[in-house]
């Protein structure tokens, strides 16, 4: 067990699996900063899951795909702002029926486009192409992690720095801080509330669908049904774990993909039983998200001198 | 007085179905067509067990023509958010009561229909890939067709331990005697194949070890194919998935890592041609052939409802993908001893351990089994 876990491929299928997390994550987090909890990325992802096999299809090109398929996520994004902002729907009953229409509405997309319903086997489409990058590769056990990845692994984690910069650098990034704070004082300030919160689920939604076209389109090379499984819901525990900034966010999933690909590495010669092995990396979660918490108790207990 | 009108119409239309209903539904004999219902707590389209089963509707119907059998499918869809309808969906049909038999399968439905069975007790089912439990009684109106999965595993089993020290195949790596196996999730389904398996693997090569792993779903293909790239990494050459569409992920795992992957359910190196070099064959369990030879029985009367039935090799309830395709990736010296294992389990010389049924080995025999496998 211990010389699987020391090996390269060890630490490259903790990037594999952290990626789509962690778009998920960076969605949610320039959501909860506007003050929304983005709760559809679920839906969002798996829609953008078929997308992106879709249009690189037809595009046959990942590039264009992939745009044509942020577009689409950063317009299910808007949808979901308009019914929240505008219709005043509740935030996470206008997502639950993102979702759940994701579920259906995948196959009848599926159905229509290929007349596969379970699988998309019959549509060609493109993956996002793997990296070499010359000279590192040649570096043994370092360059056998870095190189050959899948080159949206490397998006996902210049989408962190990017975000990040957003966020805390530019005007934009402080409008959606202060509306998140307190929507009225960043009003009374002249900002518009509202247009700061569509941008935000816009790109929330742009971000979300990075991670469904990995899914489909560089993690697995075909769209398989309800593949995202829970992904979108684990990126929004990973953001939330993670203070909702990117960089707590990148650490929470990079921790996320580690108790996943152990779990993996532990099915292979553990006799413990499955069922306990695949709960690792919720448990992982789930324990992270209390310890941080506690930590935040303590911190703001502290503060106010108590 | 509009509104009475529109009440008492309603009314009537309500009640009208209730009395047809009431009315025997069996009447083959004044000309009637055979109905049959086949509710699918799924999609068609999965290129495996609900396409099969409608394969062999549709081949019937094609046989005897549509005066004299008829069927409908209902997709009720396989997540959690489908299951609420599932129950439902099973008790409209009942209702209807135009259908001479309703047919339904694997073990998801079975809730849905004990309790169905038992509250009509004139409508008949057949119920396919699960083990239906008449201990309580009084369900005699239900067949229950089962599959020997083992049997066709049994046989991949014995490809796989035969494959993975093979030189002359150009994806093996022959210095470790491992090989790889993908369940789903652990239900007596998947353990039968997983018995098969280790039991087929072992008769070739008693030295032989087998990496198992559960991806806890049917569905998360990814998942799938990061266990099945932690197995390939670690020595197996050689997998078997029996995951649903989670199981994809082993194929592409597979070819990722230029290693062999066995298909299970459909035949998965036709469903997926660019990765066919990787997929030597699929064993199948024929759900389609077990309906059109248990609706031609019903249709004389001579279906054994209530009771339960196993169809292996020699009744055709299950096959191993032998086609140019397989020809072509495996070396004949394998080809002819899995030929021969066939012929010894349909003759009854070769008896392959089973995980269902009366003769089902008990829990600590099979993790006693898969511990005399583990991968060290």
């Amino acid at each position: 067990m211990w010389s699987s876990i020391l090996s390269p491929d060890f630490f490259s299928a903790i990037l594999r699996a952290a990626t789509p997390i962690l778009f998920a994550a960076l969605a949610s987090s320039i959501a909860s900063k506007a003050g929304i909890t983005n709760m559809a990325l679920e839906g969002i992802m798996l829609f953008s899951a078929l997308f992106g096999v879709i249009f690189s299809s037809l595009t046959q090109s990942a590039w264009l795909g992939m745009l044509i398929t942020m577009v689409l996520g950063g317009l299910i994004g808007l949808a979901l702002a308009f019914f929240v902002l505008n219709l005043k729907t509740d935030e996470i009953l206008a997502a639950i029926a993102i979702n759940l229409t994701a579920t259906g509405g995948t196959v009848l997309l599926m159905v229509a486009f290929s007349g596969d319903r379970g699988v998309s086997s019959s549509i060609r489409s493109v993956s996002a192409p793997s990296v070499v990058i010359p000279l590192v590769d040649q570096i043994p056990f370092i360059g056998q992690i870095l190189s050959g990845q899948n080159v949206m692994v490397w998006m996902s984690l210049l989408a962190v720095v990017i975000l990040h910069l957003f966020l805390y650098k530019t005007p934009m990034g402080l409008a959606i801080r202060a509306v998140g704070e307190n929507k009225n004082a960043a009003e009374s300030v002249g900002i518009s509330s509202r247009k700061v919160q569509y941008i935000a689920l816009i790109i929330s939604g742009a971000l979300a669908a990075l991670g469904g076209f990995y899914l489909s389109g560089g993690y697995m090379n075909m769209f398989t049904k309800d593949m995202t499984s829970g992904r979108g819901y684990i990126g929004l525990a990973a953001a939330s774990m993670g203070g909702n900034t990117p960089v707590g966010g990148f650490l929470v999933s990079l921790l996320f993909g580690m108790a996943q690909a152990l779990a993996n590495i532990m099915q292979l010669t553990s006799v413990m039983p499955y069922e306990i092995i695949l709960m690792i990396p919720y448990l992982t979660t789930l324990v992270g998200l209390g310890v941080y918490y506690y930590a935040q108790k303590r911190k703001k207990e502290r503060l106010s001198g108590k | 007085m509009k509104k009475k009108t529109l009440a008492v119409l309603l009314t009537a239309a309500m009640t009208l179905p209730m009395c047809m209903a009431a009315i025997p539904a069996a009447a083959e004999e004044d000309g009637e067509p055979y109905k049959a219902a086949l509710l699918l707590n799924g999609t068609l389209g999965d290129k495996s067990f609900y396409d099969s089963a409608n394969a062999g509707l549709t081949a019937l119907q094609e046989e005897l023509g549509e005066d004299k059998f008829q069927f409908k499918v209902e997709q009720m869809g396989a997540t959690s958010a489908d299951e609420a309808k599932w129950e439902p969906t099973m008790y409209d049909y009942c209702d209807d009561g135009s259908y001479d038999v309703i047919i339904c399968g694997t073990f998801q439905m079975l809730d849905a229909l004990t309790n169905a069975a038992n509250d009509y007790p004139d409508q008949k089912f057949i119920y396919f890939d699960e083990a239906f439990d008449y201990s309580a009684g009084g369900e005699e109106n239900v067949y229950n067709v089962m599959y020997k999965q083992n049997e066709a595993s049994y046989l991949v089993g014995a490809a796989a331990a035969m494959m993975t020290t093979d030189e002359s195949l150009d994806m093996i790596d022959p210095s470790n005697k491992i090989i790889g196996f993908l369940g789903g999730m652990e239900n007596s389904i998947i353990k039968d194949f997983l018995v098969g398996y280790i039991q087929g693997a072992k008769d070739i090569d008693p030295e032989i070890q087998v990496a198992i792993a559960y991806v806890g779903n049917f569905y998360d293909s990814a998942s799938g194919k990061d266990m099945a790239l932690a197995q390939y990494q670690n020595g197996a050459d050689v997998g078997f998935n029996v995951a649903g569409s989670a199981g994809l992920g082993q194929i592409e795992a597979a070819v990722d890592s230029g290693r062999y992957a066995f298909g299970v359910d459909s035949d998965q190196a036709a469903l997926l041609p660019d990765y066919a070099a990787n997929i030597p064959t699929s064993a199948l369990k024929n759900v389609g052939n077990s309906l059109i030879r248990a609706i031609k029985l019903d249709m004389e009367g001579e279906l054994p409802y209530g009771t339960l039935e196993y169809l292996g090799f020699a009744e055709g309830g299950v096959e191993l993908v032998m086609d140019e395709h397989y020809e072509e990736i495996l070396p004949e010296n394998i080809r002819t001893t899995i030929a021969d294992l066939q012929e010894q389990i349909t003759n009854g010389d070769i008896v392959v351990p089973t995980a269902v049924g009366e003769n089902a080995m008990s829990n600590d025999e099979i993790e006693e089994l898969i511990s005399s496998v583990q991968v060290q």
